[in-house]
């Protein structure tokens, strides 16, 4: 139990110094960063827990996909810092005495008085070999079907709403379709040879612009 | 795992909006320009069937499905047929706006069916998950709908503010959700029912999370203090984006309250009812006051939406059957009666014009003598004037709050109404005692809006005569 | 079952060592005598012209947003994956549903040409 609890303590202090970096970087790029450590080590936190899974999942969709969403949605913008940063001392004060209340009656409500040891003891170890993966899946396709549905019409909804606000048809557009290339036929598709008047070259040096004056 | 074909029988009308969306979806990448108009038929097809095969699988005992995920009562029944009927008549009036602005594509009708379908999950759900999941489905497809017109900085701005308010109420309501659970252990309605039976008011938890619930509730339905967001995204979004999440989601935060407070926490009804007496006040007063001085008519509806959910919030705050009766009565009223108002101005608008301020309703009897009549009517509903339905509604609100003795509420009810009176006639006002502008176009309309806008007008006056056939639905919901 | 997990904790503090430990040893051994010239943005000789952070194309968004959907889809596999022989036919079609409503939302990304550069 002591190891674990030093390792607790370990992530703890990562996840908030990570957290408390975030929202004091001046680089956007920076502060995405750091979210993806503050992710990181919220993952092995829940490992700690034995939520192996989630603790998986955080990563392979937060840092993998999410935080590289993040980064490009930082550099799409173009962001001024100053201009963001004006405001932040005014309201800082009312900020963190916000913060603060909501942070008392946090502990106040979900500290040991209402979630001790006492009401919730902690669970045994899970055996070398349990798998909460396992439970996970058996919850989620049997009783948690309906959400799990659900949660497919909402991924739908995602893209739909992504490609319709963002897909954009170029029209400076010059690159040509391979598979348009490879289904041009011998014949008209590939050359067209067409009959045109013939074009005298006009004499070095005569612009169009005073040919035309002289002959009106 | 046996699984029985039988459970899927009451979700027919949400498998129907699925599929009438998956297919439009579909099918608009390989329609012409010319058929577009086909989306529009089928949407409406689909949400026809779907309102068929509400009352089809509708009535009867309350049914528990999906392992306590999902039930089928008396108010899902009632409140599903209204959300289709006033989704339907929404679809219809939006279609000539979009087509003029070349934006009849199948995403519209996509995204549209989607959060009806989102609405239509949040009303029959039986669990918190089932009822967060809904709500998130519908408040993705109104975000996107907002932004719909992506070369519109209003509405990209209108989406933004939308998007991040509504990610906090969500936020909240999440927050309060995740308490409940610590507390009672369970996140099934009935079981937190129960739980909450048990514990009753000892547990501090408990209060904790329903303080951050009521807050997510109000952001959800725009009530005061929570209400930032409700006219900006009014004033800034495309006005059949506007119709579209202005009336039947209504109906869903109605349900989404009554699943949360009643369902679940009609033990703690003490703590919450002085909550929404707050939230109500407040709405009452801002809503009215503030509307008076609006010149852009987008925004004084949306004022006016937010002094109508403090009377939703009367009823509900009674604590007794009849006045949740009388709640769920004045949503769907309102429901129908913001579909009109929204209807006729997009009746009012064309290419290139939207119908915004209130200047643009002047002389509407000279232009189109119906269509007036018929806002006209929607106005005198929204103020409260006999025989529309939108009297018969207060009414009750108010008869069920003087019924647990708090006069005074209801007398500061009557107070701000007859404030807000004030700016509904002077809609009636431009209507017929103003002469139209001198460039007005006389208005073109298609035969399936007059249609629809007739059914809408005189609903508001039938109902208000005979109001006994829905008030009869209502209150067989709450026994 | 955290003993599982041993083997990652070592694995991560090595990694940390390997990546922390050049450079580390670079700031430490390596000698620095900055002056202004030496810290100053250039471009091949030129003063900078211009900040060097370009603004992104909207379309790498797009491509972002469009994995993440199909990120999460594999993390509701895994758990069915492991359970599919336990739960038998009624998960498979469960699983049929749900991809059959993302399939939807691919034919339509497909068709919309969202998956090609240009």
């Amino acid at each position: 139990m002591g190891f674990e609890k030093f390792l607790f303590y370990v992530f703890a202090l990562i996840t908030l110094w990570a957290a408390g970096m975030v929202i004091t970087r001046r680089n956007p790029v920076h502060a995405v960063l750091f979210l993806v450590l503050a992710f990181v080590s919220s993952a092995a936190l829940w490992v700690l827990i034995e939520a192996e899974f989630l603790g998986i999942v955080l990563v392979l969709v937060y840092v993998g996909a999410v935080m590289v969403l993040f980064l490009f949605v930082v550099m799409m913008l173009d962001v001024d810092l100053a201009a963001l940063r004006a405001g932040f001392i005014r309201a800082l004060p009312l900020g963190l005495l916000v913060a603060g209340v909501m942070a008392v009656e946090i502990f106040l409500i979900v500290g040991p008085a209402n979630f001790g040891l006492e009401a919730f003891p902690p669970p045994d170890a899970a055996p070398a070999d349990a798998t909460n993966t396992r439970d996970l899946g058996i919850l989620l396709y049997s009783i948690y079907i309906y959400p799990v549905e659900i949660a497919a019409v909402i991924l739908l909804v995602a893209i739909v709403a992504a490609i319709r606000l963002t897909l954009r048809r170029r029209p400076d557009n010059k690159s040509v379709d391979p598979a348009r290339q490879v289904r041009v036929k011998k014949g008209p598709d590939r050359i067209r040879l067409v009959k045109m008047a013939p074009e005298v070259e006009e004499p070095f040096g005569a612009s169009p612009t005073t040919e035309s004056g002289e002959t009106s | 795992m046996s699984f029985d074909a039988a459970n899927l029988l009451p979700i027919l009308p949400e498998i129907a909006v699925l599929v009438t969306a998956s297919t439009v979806l579909v099918l608009d990448l390989y329609l012409e320009e010319r058929n577009k108009g086909l989306n529009h038929s089928l949407s409406l097809l689909g949400l026809v069937v779907a309102l068929l095969l509400t009352g089809f699988v509708g009535g009867g005992e309350t049914q528990i499905l999906f392992d306590g995920n999902l039930v089928r009562d008396a108010m899902s029944d009632l409140l599903k047929g209204a959300i289709l009927v006033v989704s339907l008549l929404a679809f219809i009036y939006a279609r000539p706006w979009l087509k003029d602005r070349g934006m009849l594509v199948g995403e519209f009708y996509v995204l549209g069916l989607l959060a009806v379908l989102g609405m239509l999950i949040m009303v029959s759900a039986n669990s918190f998950l089932t009822l967060y999941l809904g709500l998130e489905l519908q408040a993705l497809s109104l975000y996107a709908l907002v932004a719909f017109e992506r070369d519109s900085k209003r509405g990209a701005e209108a989406a933004m503010k939308y998007f991040v308010l509504g990610a906090l109420g969500s936020g909240m309501l999440l927050y309060g959700i995740s308490m409940v659970y610590g507390a009672t252990g369970s996140i099934e309605l009935g079981p937190v029912a129960q739980a909450i039976a048990e514990q009753g008011m000892s547990n501090k938890v408990l209060v904790f999370g329903i303080v951050f619930m009521v807050i997510g509730i109000g952001f959800k339905f725009g009530a005061v203090p929570f209400h930032m967001w409700v006219p900006d995204i009014y004033e800034g979004a495309p006005t059949p984006a506007v119709l579209i999440l202005g009336s039947a989601p209504k109906i869903a935060a109605f349900a989404l309250a009554v699943r949360i407070l009643i369902d679940a926490m009609q033990g703690l009804h003490a703590d919450w009812r002085d909550m929404l007496v707050i939230l109500a006040v407040l709405s009452m007063g801002l809503g009215n006051l503030v509307a008076i001085a609006q010149s852009n008519i987008k925004r004084m509806l949306a004022y006016s939406t937010i002094s109508h959910v403090g009377f939703i919030f009367l009823g509900l705050l009674a604590g007794s059957d009849q006045g949740y009766a009388a709640a769920m009565f004045y949503s769907i009223v309102y429901a129908v009666m913001a579909t009109g108002a929204f209807g006729i101005l997009i009746i009012l608008s064309r290419t290139g014009f939207d119908a915004e301020r209130l200047e643009d309703l002047k002389g509407l009897n000279d232009r189109d003598p119906w269509y007036a009549a018929m806002m006209a009517l929607v106005m005198f509903s929204m103020a409260g004037v006999p025989p529309t339905v939108g009297f018969m509604a207060k009414l009750l609100v108010l008869e069920a709050v003087v019924r647990i003795d708090m006069v005074w509420l209801a007398l500061v009810a009557v107070f701000f109404s007859i404030i807000g009176a004030f700016y509904y006639l002077r809609v009636v006002k431009y209507i017929y005692f103003d002469k139209p502008a001198e460039d007005a176009p006389v208005l073109a309309t298609t035969g399936g809006v007059r249609v629809a806008m007739t059914f809408n007008g005189l609903s508001l006056l039938a109902l208000g005569m005979f109001p006994a056939a829905l008030l009869t639905l209502c209150q067989s919901a709450f026994v | 079952m955290l003993d599982n997990y041993l083997p990652i904790l070592i694995f991560i503090l090595v990694g940390i060592l390997v990546g922390v430990g050049p450079l580390a040893l670079g700031y430490l051994l390596g000698p620095r005598r900055p002056d202004a010239e030496k810290d100053s943005p250039y471009e091949c000789g030129f003063e900078a012209f211009e900040t060097a952070r370009l603004k992104f194309d909207v379309r790498f968004y797009l491509v972002a947003i469009l994995f993440i959907v199909f990120d999460l889809e594999i993390a509701f596999l895994f758990p069915w994956a492991i359970v599919l022989d336990e739960l038998g036919i009624f998960a498979f079609w469960a699983m049929v549903v749900f991809l059959g409503i993302l399939v939807v939302g691919f034919i339509y990304e497909w068709k919309k040409g969202a998956l090609e550069w240009e």
